[in-house]
């Protein structure tokens, strides 16, 4: 049964073969059986006497990162829209794109997006969802970005990788932040764990994290910016992801680990104030929207708003009704969609400014249209399913019984209102989306091309969809029992609803879906009347300027911060790393007492010593002050025979000789280099950079000092030199230990150092005969 | 005792060796430097084998017993370590031919390349701290050899910063184990390790281990030392610019896994608590540097630097998730560094600029390029189900289990921008329509981009095929956690 989940994507490797065919034959042809299989498979399991099924594959079982199946009811609605609405998107898509399009690209993105969705659904383990959880955000990307040379694509792409990926990530991070607390990584065992949650301190933290993947998937407000603008994907992409499948991840995460959380006050209260903040700014934007693709993106922002609302009120009825609704809005919205691509390509636009009037043009897209508006509106009508679930969402605001802290008690009380408010608006522009294109005056001479009515095979898929609208409706409990009580078990298991009926009789749901009519159908009548609040609501505010904003200001800002410090001066960058060691290694130093002075065993200073030392430190401080090249190098060389001196003293005679070599070799050196080095330049550092300079270069020579004193007084054990003079004879077989060291006991170090040697040489060999081979070439 | 553990360094050393005689037939200089690459990689891949299942290997070099002689130390971490450092270096060699002129080629790149394998194998399998000094010195002196490979004006001048930071964290590199030795009286790893508990880390042993931990911070770009890195990483070719970001930072942060893991573990309130903040501070300024340029080449070195945070911070937990991750992900790091090097050097070559600014659509004439950069991306980002997301994953878990909710923050919001700062690069430069006013003609790069597929491919095989590695690398992270291994293994056989 797993494998389903991955057979879009194994055929997805064949497409780019088949699409070679797509003169002859078009690749969606050969795509529509994957979805209609999987259909076909998983719908045999609707039944009364469903009982979950599982199947656990191991995948990284040391992470506890497992494919662990995991069938209910809830992943079973949700398979059968992936693949129930997969078939009839890519049936519409045959029509949708003409085979001059990268149709295999299409078709592999769009065949990824279905193993990713199917994979995040039916898993039980979190880093699993995870995991598909991403591939849905980047086939979703690759889908928006699909005309990508188009300005706008690229636009929408990135912003709802990044917003999704955003959300993603801190999914991510609070799933590990369960499975830290509770030591599982399987949904149901977290459930089951749900008291261990409740009682941590890193409860408020997890769940606002994984809050933040579901409202960035499912386009809660805030977040909702990017969904208008992924509507630059082609039309069946609009209705498959990013309103029937990919925008409901997010509620279907929140509604498979609402178990772990319902008992939690702040569950409620941040879940249904999001969602129904949602519905209310997405009905109300809507209606201002004039591309019909956006009107359909703020209606699906502010559906999954209710949707999201109902999850957060946790009731029996509302558990019950947000199921019911995510088949029924699947069902009107994907219909919808598919409706707006229709007129797109036989009219040439999607502007209902420039449409009007096309009942007589295109009757059936218009019918097909009224239905799925009307469902949308909410209209009281026995075969519009729409109708049914937001009677229920009206009846789940009245059934609220909060006892909490004042902001739930709040959040009860004005719920209700808030609900009334959004679906007025609903209302609003299901009837401007429907009259505004259908209804009202031809102005046909404004369009491209003359409309006439879509060819029948791109017609049926919405069809089918309406058909379901209307089907549902009028047997609303054929669906009930068999299929969508069980998924709202696995919310919930109290939530079972019994009869659904179309009239309970005048109650106070009912009342509100009148005064929804009443007062929408006088707002829509009077829309151009009050249309200027939109001047002051939301104004020239917008929350993609603010997204504008930041992604704008993440360069500027970046760039400015490291301009600041990444200047190119060497010197800039040495002071701030000796300042850093300096600082931190002092700060270890004092917090540790290491500073440790001890006079034992001191060798007694001569006089030559002291004079040799003192003149040292004269010279390396000279250096500093000398104005050019030549007396720096003299002063240097002070410091070089000083110190091999100094070696004399401490009967090292080959380090003095060694040393005297080296400063020999590189006063020649730089002798035969004199006449092509620039002029030393006076140094002129204002006073503040002196001063710093000052206290950085004293504060790492005090430093290193200190280090030095400590070290040479806490000789707390015998060095291993004692052995080598031990044993540099009898076993080493040389009476020079050094020698001995050198090329026996740590002859591993000498041979690495000539190799040293080795390579300078021939890194200079190199600079120079590349560069002059170069010379003579120019 | 074993020779095995020499022969990774011992190879390469004379590999190198023999390429510089015949340095002037290009065609058998490849053909040989491919053919002692795979050697090495066999023999690399029979030691790690031989370690994960038997044990660590120990040589005495000279027969000098420890801790008098300089002693190899091949256990798991460095066996992993050098295996992977073999993979890197087999595509390097493959791509080399391909990325560089003759010219360079016949000037001793690849005695210069085996050089530095030699130095980087040498730093991980040695258990003497003054013989890492020397194999610090054998790769960095080969590296500057490499980074002004050519001789332009940009690499001479970026080359002098690298080479002056370099050199002084070198010298005080030096300084410090003098300071070491003047306390403990060894150099021997773990017999400093073994003395610095006994008399608990007091006095100034804590400070010489941050002046140690600074000369390898330097090395491995954390902050606040990364200054000199960026710009001197992408002045030399690509191939070059791919083995500095996958081992040189590498040794470096590898280094102080090391030494505070086995020597400086007795203050962790000081040392490793400090770790995460550094590691905090070093993804936060490493990825602003990162989305700050439109050099593309540049984006990909400003990435090394939150990378090396993460593995940081792993560190700094000192937990076993929290090591096991920052070694899964170092493992990582190094792979899919390459590939991107790889892969922009291959971008700014076709399209004749590394400028993002100046590139559009190239999708059109190279689109397995185009994807190849896209799941780089993605590996990059960790992202599931590829190498980065394990090691994520197990970093995240062991900053959760210590309390440290404020870093794993900072790394979650990283990676966000560490995947936009890289997709960018596909956004703008591959989307979009084709040039017109291109003059360049398409140019073949299949040569360029088989390295490429092979690492990512291994990217790909250390994400959906971890269940194979995670078992050794947590194993690792035990060991690491329990030095006395360490130490018995070197002192008492």
């Amino acid at each position: 049964m797993i494998f389903a989940i991955f057979i879009p994507l194994l055929f997805a490797l064949f497409v780019p073969l088949l699409s070679k065919l797509k003169e002859r034959i078009h690749t969606g042809i050969f795509v529509l059986f994957i979805p209609l299989s999987i259909f076909l498979y998983f719908i045999r399991f609707i039944g009364k006497d469903f009982v979950p099924i599982k199947q656990t594959y191991q995948w990284i079982p040391s992470l506890g990162i497992n494919l662990d199946f995991y069938l209910d009811g809830l992943s079973l609605l949700f398979i059968l829209l992936i693949s129930g609405i997969g078939t009839l998107v890519v049936a519409y898509s045959i029509y949708y794109l003409d085979r001059t399009e990268r149709l295999g690209h299409f078709y592999v993105y769009l065949l990824m997006f279905m193993s990713a969705m199917l994979g995040v659904v039916s898993f039980d383990n979190i880093f699993a969802i995870y995991t598909f959880w991403e591939l849905t955000s980047i086939s979703s990307f690759l889908l928006i970005g699909y005309w990508h040379f188009k300005e706008r694509s690229r636009y929408g792409a990135q912003k709802s990788m990044l917003i999704t990926i955003f959300g993603g990530l801190s999914m991510f991070g609070g799933f590990i932040l369960l499975s830290v607390i509770a030591g599982t990584t399987s949904i149901r065992e977290l459930i089951l764990h749900a008291d261990i949650i409740l009682n941590s301190n890193y409860l408020p933290l997890a769940l606002i994290l994984i809050l933040l993947g579901a409202f960035t998937k499912s386009a809660q407000f805030p977040f909702h910016i990017w969904l208008p603008d992924a509507m630059e994907a082609p039309t069946p992409v609009s209705a498959y992801l990013h309103s029937a499948t990919m925008v409901k991840a997010g509620i279907y995460l929140v509604a498979r680990l609402s178990p772990i959380f319902s008992s939690y006050e702040w569950f409620f209260i941040i879940v249904s104030t999001f969602g129904i903040v949602t519905l209310c700014w997405g009905s109300y934007m809507a209606v201002r929207q004039t591309d019909l693709k956006a009107i359909l993106a703020f209606s699906t922002i502010s559906q999954l708003g209710m949707i999201m609302a109902m999850l957060g009120f946790g009731t029996k009825v509302a558990i019950f009704a947000a199921v019911f609704h995510i088949l029924n809005h699947a069902t009107f919205k994907g219909s919808l969609f598919m409706v707006a691509g229709v007129i797109d390509v036989q009219t040439g636009t999607r502007d209902i400014r420039k449409l009007g009037g096309l009942f007589t043009f295109l009757p059936i897209t218009a019918t097909l249209a009224l239905f799925g508006t009307f469902s949308m509106a909410g209209i009281p009508l026995p075969f519009l399913n729409g109708f049914y679930s937001k009677e229920m969402f009206f009846d789940s605001t009245l059934q609220l019984t909060q006892s909490g802290n004042g902001i739930a008690q709040f959040m009860v009380q004005i719920i209700p209102y808030l609900a009334v408010i959004g679906s007025i608006f609903t209302f609003v522009y299901s009837m401007y989306f429907f009259f505004g294109v259908f209804g009202g005056k031809k102005h046909t001479m404004k369009l491209a091309k003359s409309p006439v009515e879509a060819p029948i095979g791109m017609l049926i898929p919405p069809m089918i969809l309406v058909l379901g609208v209307i089907g549902i409706g009028l047997f609303p409990n054929a669906f009930n029992g068999t299929f969508l009580a069980h998924a709202a078990e696995a919310i919930n298991p109290l939530s079972s609803a019994g009869h659904i009926k179309f009239w309970h009789g005048l109650n106070t749901p009912f009342i509100m879906s009148l005064i929804v009519v009443g007062v929408g159908f006088v707002l829509f009548k009077t829309k151009n009347v009050w249309k200027k609040i939109y001047d002051i609501l939301p104004g020239r505010f917008s929350f993609n300027k603010v997204y504008d904003q930041i992604i704008k200001n993440i360069d500027i800002v970046s760039t400015k911060i490291t301009n600041k410090y990444m200047n190119g001066s060497l010197g800039t960058y040495i002071s701030l790393i000796i300042g850093a060691i300096v600082v931190v290694t002092g700060f270890v130093m004092i917090q540790t007492g290491g500073f440790t002075i001890s006079f034992d065993n001191l060798a007694e200073i001569t006089i030559i010593e002291l004079t040799v030392a003192v003149l040292i430190v004269i010279a390396a401080i000279a250096t500093i002050f000398s104005n050019s090249n030549l007396a720096a190098l003299l002063i240097t060389g002070v410091v070089g025979y000083g110190v091999s001196v100094l070696f004399l003293i401490y009967r090292a005679p080959d380090l003095a000789l060694t040393q005297l070599v080296i400063e020999t070799v590189s006063v020649v050196l730089f002798l035969l280099a004199f006449l092509h080095l620039p002029k030393m330049r006076k140094r002129s550092e204002k006073p503040p950079v002196k001063l710093k300079n000052i206290i950085i270069s004293v504060g790492f020579g005090a430093l290193m000092t200190l280090v030095g004193i400590s070290a040479h007084s806490s000789n707390w054990f015998e060095p291993i030199s004692d052995y080598f003079l031990d044993t540099a004879l009898p076993i080493g077989g040389g009476k020079n230990v050094v020698n001995v060291i050198l090329v026996d006991m740590r002859g591993l170090d000498t041979l690495f150092e000539i190799t040293v040697l080795g390579i300078a040489a021939l890194a200079v060999f190199t600079l120079i005969k590349l560069r002059k081979d170069k010379e003579e070439a120019d | 005792m074993n020779n095995l553990a020499i022969l990774p360094i011992i190879i390469p050393l004379i590999s190198g060796a023999i390429l510089a005689f015949v340095h002037s037939k290009v065609s058998l200089s490849r053909t040989l430097a491919k053919l002692f690459m795979l050697i090495n990689l066999g023999v690399v891949i029979y030691l790690t084998l031989e370690v994960i299942n038997y044990g660590t290997i120990i040589l005495e070099t000279g027969e000098w017993v420890a801790p008098y002689g300089i002693v190899l130390v091949a256990d798991s971490l460095a066996a992993v370590l050098v295996l992977t450092t073999n993979i890197i270096a087999v595509a390097a060699v493959f791509y080399a031919p391909h990325s560089l002129t003759e010219a360079k080629e016949k000037h001793y790149f690849y005695t210069f390349f085996f050089f530095i394998i030699s130095g980087v194998s040498g730093a991980f399998l040695t258990g003497d701290l003054f013989n890492l000094f020397v194999f610090f010195e054998v790769l960095l002196i080969a590296s500057y050899a490499l980074i002004v490979l050519g001789g332009e004006k940009v690499q001479l001048r970026e080359s002098l910063k690298y080479v002056l930071i370099n050199v002084f964290s070198s010298i005080l590199f030096v300084t410090a184990i003098a300071f070491l030795y003047g306390v403990v009286g060894t150099v021997n790893m773990a017999q400093i390790a073994e003395r610095v508990q006994e008399v608990d880390q007091q006095g100034i042993l804590t400070t010489i281990g941050i002046l140690l931990f600074f000369v390898f911070a330097t090395k491995a770009a954390l902050f606040p030392l990364y200054y000199w890195l960026p710009k001197s990483y992408i002045v030399p070719n690509p191939v070059v610019s791919a083995l500095f970001a996958a081992l040189l930072t590498k040794v470096g942060i590898y280094s102080i896994i090391r030494v505070f893991s086995l020597i400086f573990i007795h203050r962790p309130d000081l040392t490793h608590e400090a770790f995460i903040w550094i590691a905090g501070l070093s993804m936060i300024f490493g990825v602003i540097g990162a989305l700050a340029t439109n050099n593309i080449k540049l984006i990909i070195a400003y990435n090394i630097i939150p990378a090396i945070g993460f593995i940081m911070m792993g560190i700094g937990f000192f937990n076993e998730s929290g090591m096991s991750g920052s070694i899964y992900y170092l493992i990582h790091d190094m792979i899919i560094k390459t590939a991107l090097f790889m892969l922009v050097g291959i971008i700014a070559y076709v399209a004749g600029t590394s400028d993002l600014r100046k590139m559009k659509g190239l999708i059109h004439d190279y689109p397995l390029l185009g994807w190849l950069l896209f799941i780089a991306a993605f590996v990059l980002a960790g992202i599931p189900p590829f190498s980065g997301f394990i090691g994520k994953i197990q970093l995240l878990k062991g900053a959760f289990e210590n309390g440290e909710v404020v870093i794993a923050i900072i790394a979650l919001g990283t990676s966000l921008l560490i995947l936009y700062s890289v997709m960018k690069i596909f956004i703008r430069g591959f989307w979009g329509e084709r040039q017109t006013n291109n003059k360049l003609e398409k140019k073949p790069i299949f040569g360029m981009v088989t390295p490429v597929i092979f690492l990512l491919a291994c990217s790909t095989i250390l994400g959906i095929g971890a269940e194979w590695f995670v078992p050794t690398i947590e194993s690792i992270s035990s060991d690491l956690l329990n030095p006395q291994n360490y130490i018995d293994s070197v002192l008492k056989e």
